[in-house]
C-alpha cells in the first residue's frame, strides 16, 4: 500500500493532484467535461508555476550571486511571493482535507453561536493547508499540523467579529467582514499602535492618500516593481548595462506572469469552491451572519497601497542591515509590496495614513526574520512535494507571510520549544488585550449610528 | 460581444471566483460575452478596453466611466438576483 502511494506521490504534484481532482470533480456531481477540464487545468497550473520559478531563478540567480559576492552580505533566498508558495502547499497530501475541516469547524461554531461569521472564502483554504503542512513539517506530527490549523480557522472567524464594524466604516460594503490570515496580526499591530500613542503631535500629521496614490500608483504595478528591483541586484552586483537592463526586464516578466499562472489555480479549484460555498451558505438560511470573504474587497481603501509603497524603501535597507546581522537571508521581491501588513495596519491605526506606515515599518522586521526561519523548510517542502523544482543552494522566500508571528509560534510551540511557547503566550495576551480593545471600539463606533 | 472585467487585489482568487461564476451564468444562459479577472493596479491603464466593470471595493473608491455592477453580491449570495438582472441589462445593450 505504502509503494503504491509513494509510487503515485512520486509522480508529482501536477500529475497525481489533476486525478484526485476529476475523481472529486465527479463526485461532486459535476459535468465530465467540467471536471477533466477542472483536472487539467491544475496540472497546467503547477507546471506554469515551474517554468515562470524556473526562468525568474534563472534570471536572479546569477545576479544575487554577484551581489553577494560584491557585497559580501549573505542573501540567498529569494521573496517568491504568495504565488509559488500556494502551490507548494495544494501539493501537500492531505490538502483536500482542509475543505471539510474547515467548513466542518465553521457550522459548528455558527451552530454554537461561538461566531456570526461564515466563511465563503473557500480559497484562502490555502492559508490553513500551508500552517498545516508547515507544522507537520516541523514537529514531525500530522495531528499537530491539523490543531494548528484549527486554530487558525477559529481565530479567522473570531477575528471577523470583531473587525466587521471598522470594515465596513471604511468600505460602506454591508453583510461581510473578512477572514483573511493576514488580520491575524492585528493585536501585533495594534499594540505597536499604542506605542505611537506616545509620540507627541502624531495625531495633528495628516496625509493625503488619495493624493499621492495618483502620484505614487505606478509603483504599485507588479511590472515597474520587478523592474526596479531586478535592476537594483544587477546594477548592486556590478553588472554593466545590458546586464543590468535584460535582469530587470526578465524579473518584471515573472512578477507579471505570477499572478496570471496563479488565476489557473483558481480556475480549476473555482467549481469545488462554489458547490461548496453553496453548501454552506444553504445550511444557515434565515439565520443573520457576515460572510467573511478574501482581503480584496477592501483594495479601494488608497490608504494600503500608498503605505505599502512607501514602505518599500525601508524594507530593502533593512534587509541589508539585518543580514549584516545575521538575521535576514531574504531578497525582497514578488511581495515587496507587503499589503499583507498595510491591509490590518488600516484597522490598527484606524485609516490614519502616518500611523499606518509607522506601524508597517516596525513589523517589517519581523516579516523578514519569519521568512528568512522558514525559507529552508519551504524549500524542503517545495522537493519533497515535488511541486516545484529549486536547485541546490538556492532557498524559496516569502516576505509577505500572513500573520508571521502566529505561525513561527504554532510551529515551534508544537515542536516543543520554549522560544515557540513564549511567542504563542505573548501572543495569547496580545489577542486577549486587542479582543478588549476591539469590543470598546465597536460600541463606540455603534453609539455614533 | 461583450468585454467584462472584474477586479481585485492581484487579479487572481477573488476576481477570478466572480469571474467563474458569472462566466458560468452567462453559459447557462447562452449569453456570449468576454470576461475577465485582472488586477486592480492596472485597471486605470486598461480599463477603456472593456465594456462593463463588475467592481468588488466601495462604491466611490474607483469610479470609471463604464457601466459598472457589484462583484460582493456574486460572492456572497446576498442581492445577486438584482444585480445579476441587473448586469444582463448591460451585456444585451
Amino acid at each position: 500500500m505504502d509503494a503504491i502511494l509513494n509510487y503515485i506521490l512520486g509522480l508529482g504534484a501536477a500529475i497525481f493532484l489533476p486525478v484526485i481532482m476529476i475523481i472529486l470533480g465527479l463526485c461532486m456531481g459535476m459535468k465530465v467535461k467540467k471536471a477533466i477540464t477542472a483536472g487539467v487545468t491544475l496540472g497546467i497550473a503547477f507546471t506554469g508555476m515551474n517554468v515562470v520559478l524556473g526562468f525568474m531563478f534563472d534570471a536572479i540567480s546569477p545576479a544575487a550571486k554577484a551581489l553577494v559576492e560584491m557585497t559580501g552580505i549573505q542573501l540567498t533566498a529569494i521573496d517568491v511571493g504568495w504565488a509559488p508558495i500556494a502551490s507548494i502547499a495544494w501539493a501537500w497530501p492531505y490538502a483536500v482535507l482542509m475543505f471539510p475541516f474547515q467548513i466542518a469547524i465553521n457550522l459548528i461554531m455558527l451552530a454554537l453561536n461561538r461566531t456570526n461569521c461564515l466563511n465563503v472564502d473557500l480559497w484562502n483554504v490555502w492559508g490553513k493547508i500551508f500552517i498545516a503542512s508547515m507544522v507537520t513539517y516541523v514537529s514531525g506530527s500530522l495531528i499537530f499540523g491539523f490543531i494548528a490549523a484549527g486554530i487558525q480557522v477559529i481565530l479567522e472567524l473570531l477575528n471577523g467579529d470583531l473587525i466587521q464594524k471598522q470594515l465596513y466604516q471604511f468600505t460602506k460594503i454591508p453583510g461581510v467582514t473578512c477572514t483573511h490570515p493576514m488580520f491575524l496580526q492585528t493585536p501585533v499591530l495594534c499594540a505597536f499602535n499604542r506605542i505611537l500613542d506616545f509620540i507627541p503631535g502624531i495625531n495633528k500629521i495628516n496625509l493625503d492618500s488619495k493624493g499621492l496614490k495618483d502620484k505614487l500608483g505606478i509603483f504599485g504595478e507588479n511590472s515597474i516593481m520587478g523592474l526596479l528591483v531586478g535592476a537594483l541586484i544587477a546594477g548592486i552586483g556590478g553588472y554593466d548595462f545590458k546586464g543590468i537592463a535584460t535582469t530587470a526586464i526578465q524579473v518584471a516578466t515573472a512578477m507579471v506572469l505570477f499572478p496570471m499562472v496563479a488565476k489557473l489555480f483558481m480556475q480549476a479549484l473555482a467549481p469545488i469552491a462554489d458547490a461548496a460555498s453553496t453548501f454552506m451558505k444553504n445550511k444557515f438560511k434565515g439565520r443573520e451572519f457576515y460572510i467573511g470573504l478574501d482581503w480584496p474587497f477592501i483594495a479601494g481603501q488608497s490608504e494600503v497601497w500608498v503605505a505599502a509603497i512607501i514602505i518599500v524603501p525601508v524594507e530593502l535597507l533593512l534587509a541589508i542591515v539585518m543580514s549584516q546581522m545575521g538575521l535576514n537571508n531574504l531578497i525582497p521581491l514578488a511581495s515587496i509590496i507587503n499589503v499583507a501588513v498595510t491591509v490590518p495596519a488600516l484597522i490598527a491605526g484606524n485609516g490614519n495614513l502616518l500611523r499606518m506606515i509607522l506601524i508597517s515599518i516596525m513589523a517589517t522586521p519581523i516579516y523578514l526574520l519569519v521568512a528568512t526561519s522558514f525559507a529552508p523548510v519551504m524549500t524542503k517542502m517545495a522537493i519533497a512535494t515535488n511541486a516545484l523544482q529549486v536547485q541546490s543552494g538556492q532557498f524559496i522566500g516569502w516576505l509577505a507571510f500572513e500573520a508571521p508571528e502566529l505561525r513561527w509560534g504554532l510551529a515551534h510551540a508544537f515542536n516543543g520549544e520554549v522560544t515557540g511557547i513564549a511567542v504563542i503566550i505573548a501572543l495569547a495576551l496580545a489577542f486577549v488585550w486587542y479582543f478588549k480593545r476591539m469590543i470598546v471600539i465597536n460600541k463606540t463606533l455603534d453609539d455614533k449610528k | 460581444m461583450k468585454r467584462i472585467y472584474v477586479a481585485c487585489g492581484s487579479g487572481v482568487a477573488t476576481s477570478q471566483t466572480v469571474a467563474s461564476k458569472i462566466s458560468s451564468m452567462c453559459e447557462d444562459e447562452g449569453l456570449d460575452v468576454a470576461i475577465e479577472a485582472v488586477d486592480i493596479k492596472s485597471l486605470e491603464n486598461i480599463i477603456d478596453q472593456c465594456d462593463i466593470y463588475v467592481s468588488i471595493v466601495s462604491n466611490d473608491a474607483n469610479i470609471f466611466d463604464k457601466p459598472t455592477v457589484s462583484g460582493i453580491p456574486f460572492l456572497t449570495g446576498i442581492g445577486m438576483d438584482d444585480e445579476w438582472e441587473k448586469l444582463k441589462s448591460f451585456i444585451e445593450l
